[in-house]
């Protein structure tokens, strides 16, 4: 697929250190490039400063949490898809609504990667963009 | 009428008759003695009158004596003469002393003294002549004048006499008749008198009686209304109620008491209470203190000891709560003693589910966490698995081999946590309430550090006491949280821990003080905070989580208060909570939900 061969830059946001590390080699291995940051506010400036494909981004989290950073990406580039991940079922509906996928901690790799690439595809204006951007 | 009253009717009603008696004797003994004057005066009229008669025949008898000498001429004939006219004299004498009180008949017996001394001179000039001249009838005839003189003189005498004695005799029947009419009378009129008044003393004590039996009887019959009052009462009574006597033998039982215990009310009556009271303590199931005797030597209203069964006579059990009480006569002396109890079994089941509940509630809440914290490391190990299967490189292999250790190692340490929620020793072991404090702030750390709230920790050794650790992670997982909802976003939670020495009323022992940065409590909330179904969070609080503390606290010899903080720097509430090195607490004193499941499902096997 192209996506691989594009290397879409990946945005991973949470604050569990050692499974942020570990979500990124996974990714890696991928074929994505990843970007890490360790609380929203950091993830946010990545998100502003670098041509960001996709955002992974966990709910729970000190300072600023998962629906904050959303709504704030929101704001700056609507276009670039949102995956919320977290270890909490009942998330509030608003937030749900707002992101793009949403996948549960613990339904493991396979269907991770799985839904990033769906996330990559079903925007193919922003894919287009992003193909753009790498290509060029 | 009191017996007072009574007394002096029965005293009047004897004294008086005698006094009026007494009184009618003085009065007739007066009576005779004015009827034997009398009769004493008719005895002088005879005595008189016999004496004139005789002085009279004396005369007589001179007088023939001189007739038979003047017509015999023979001297001899003088005879009778001469010895009257010796006694004459002395014959004149005697009536003189008799009628000497009486001038009238002084007067007559002069008379005839001076007749007869007449007569006597012509007896003396008789005497003096030849008897040849004897029949000289004038001179007979001069004698039998003179004679006639005396006997006239004489006869007035007697006649005068028997006028007095007639006018002595009729005064004497008069007064004897009149005597006879006195005493009737006041005879009569003692006895009607005596006859009124007795029948009034009579009367007045009969009415008295009726009134005092009229009287007893409403008495009577206001109590027996009191009596089937109390009694109907007593057997309305949602509650048992047995009362017994001094002896403790039963003497009443209502009918809810009949139900409980087994025993009809008549059957009951007289037995020995622990026959029919048959209680057990419910986890040891010894023998309770018969209440009887725990009144007796306490001689004040006592309450069971908690957990006792009551055995009823068919073997059915029922968890009891009750209490016993003297029952004082008017002097204030024991007279029995009433026992009240009830059936409390439904109660106990639905207290044991709620605490039951409330340990479930817990882990809810701590839910939220504990997903985080378990699947964050799943997550981790389920990614690394992924690597690892592609990976040759051994060192990258080794690396991630360990990073799956130590997520797994947190997993576990985790899921350990949340079972000591559950697992209990069956008796009290030391627990360090620093590790248990800690092991607490390790499942609420997300939500810790989500809501970015600073945990200050002050521990000073020693922190070891004696008691359940399940319990006790309940107790101080209920604060924590309470305390970090209260404390909000960028709030502070400050945990002091110290070791207190013992005190006059409480013993060597552990205080933990928990404070937040929130609001503290609102003033209305503080009264109810440790009622059960009391919260101040709405839908998202059981309202059991203090009340439910507070028993354990309690059960272990501790005491939890909760106050606004007086720090400046933390102004929002503090939960203080002081547990007792050595605790009081026992495995057959648990009042939580382990014991009381096991009962609870046994129980409820029993009710299928």
């Amino acid at each position: 697929m192209g996506t691989v061969a594009a290397n879409p830059l990946i945005l991973c946001v949470d604050d569990e250190a050692l499974g942020l590390q570990i979500r990124k080699a996974v990714l890696e291995r991928a074929g994505y490039r990843v970007l890490t940051a360790l609380d929203g506010s950091t993830g946010l400036n990545l998100f502003v400063d670098q041509p960001v494909a996709g955002v992974i981004l966990d709910y729970f989290m000190p300072g600023m949490d998962g629906g904050q950073v959303a709504a704030a990406m929101r704001r700056e580039r609507p276009d670039v898809p949102i995956l919320l991940l977290s270890a909490y079922i009942n998330l509030p509906p608003e937030v749900v609504q707002m992101v793009d996928f949403t996948v549960l901690k613990g339904e493991g790799p396979v269907e991770l990667l799985a839904r990033v690439r769906q996330m990559l595809v079903n925007r193919p204006g922003h894919i287009d963009r992003g193909a753009l951007g790498e290509s060029a | 009428m009191n017996l007072r009253e009574f007394n002096r009717i029965l005293r009047q009603t004897l004294f008086l008759p005698v006094l009026l008696l007494l009184v009618l004797a003085g009065f007739i003994i007066w009576q005779i003695t004015r009827s034997s004057v009398e009769l004493s005066a008719l005895e002088h009229s005879n005595d008189v009158t016999e004496e004139v008669l005789r002085l009279e025949k004396l005369i007589i008898d001179q007088e023939t004596g001189l007739r038979g000498y003047q017509l015999t001429g023979d001297s001899a004939m003088l005879e009778p003469y001469r010895a009257a006219a010796s006694r004459i004299p002395m014959q004149f004498t005697v009536a003189h002393g008799l009628v000497s009180d009486n001038p009238g008949q002084m007067g007559r017996l002069a008379n005839l003294q001076d007749r007869y001394q007449l007569w006597m001179g012509f007896a003396q000039g008789v005497l003096n002549k030849d008897p040849a001249v004897f029949d000289d009838p004038q001179m007979n005839q001069r004698g039998k004048h003179l004679m006639e003189d005396v006997r006239a003189a004489a006869n007035a005498m007697l006649q005068s006499e028997a006028r007095l004695r007639k006018q002595r005799s009729s005064a004497a029947l008069g007064i004897e008749r009149r005597e006879l009419i006195a005493v009737l009378v006041s005879s009569l009129v003692v006895g009607l008198f005596l006859g009124i008044f007795t029948r009034n003393r009579l009367r007045r004590v009969s009415r008295t009686y009726d009134a005092t039996l009229h009287e007893v009887e409403l008495q009577a019959e206001e109590i027996y209304e009191r009596r089937q009052w109390l009694q109907t009462t007593l057997e309305s009574i949602g509650d048992a109620v047995i009362a017994c006597d001094n002896e403790g033998r039963v003497v009443f039982t209502n009918s809810v008491a009949e139900t409980l215990t087994g025993w009809t009310a008549q059957e009951a009556l007289g037995r020995p209470l622990h026959e029919v009271f048959h209680i057990v303590n419910e986890e040891t199931r010894e023998e309770a203190e018969n209440p009887v005797d725990k009144v007796r030597r306490l001689q004040t209203v006592v309450g069971l000891a908690n957990h006792t069964a009551l055995i009823s006579r068919q073997g059915k059990e029922y968890v009891i709560d009750d209490s016993a009480a003297p029952i004082r006569g008017q002097g204030g002396e024991m007279t029995g003693i009433v026992l009240v109890f009830r059936d409390v079994t439904d109660a106990r089941r639905t207290e044991a589910a709620l605490i039951a509940g409330e340990k479930l509630a817990v882990a809810g809440r701590l839910a939220a966490s504990i997903a985080h914290e378990i699947h964050n490391p799943l997550d981790s190990v389920a990614n690394l698995h992924f690597l690892l299967a592609d990976e040759g490189d051994p060192e990258r292999r080794a690396e991630y081999l360990r990073m799956a250790q130590q997520e797994l190692d947190r997993t576990m340490q985790i899921s350990r946590t949340l079972l000591s929620l559950y697992r209990e020793p069956k008796a009290p072991v030391p627990v360090d309430l620093r590790e248990l404090a800690e092991s607490v702030l390790l499942l609420l750390e997300r939500r810790l550090v989500q809501q970015n709230i600073q945990v200050e920790r002050e521990y000073n050794e020693p922190c070891v006491v004696e008691g359940f650790p399940a319990e006790l992670r309940q107790v101080f997982t209920n604060i924590l949280i309470n305390a970090l909802e209260a404390a909000g976003n960028n709030g502070r939670i400050r945990i002091r821990i110290d070791y207190v020495p013992a005190e006059e009323f409480r013993g060597a022992g552990v205080m933990v003080e928990v404070t937040d940065s929130g609001p503290g409590i609102p003033q209305q909330a503080e009264q109810n905070l440790f009622q059960p179904f009391f919260t101040t969070k709405g839908e998202d609080g059981t309202g059991l989580g203090l009340w439910v503390s507070k028993g354990i606290v309690q059960k272990h010899g501790g005491t939890i208060r909760i106050a606004n903080s007086h720090d400046e720097e933390l102004r929002g509430a503090c939960v203080r909570v002081y547990l007792p090195a050595r605790t009081l607490a026992s495995a057959s004193t648990r009042a939580t939900a382990h014991v009381s499941q096991e009962r609870l499902t046994s129980t409820a096997r029993e009710s299928v």
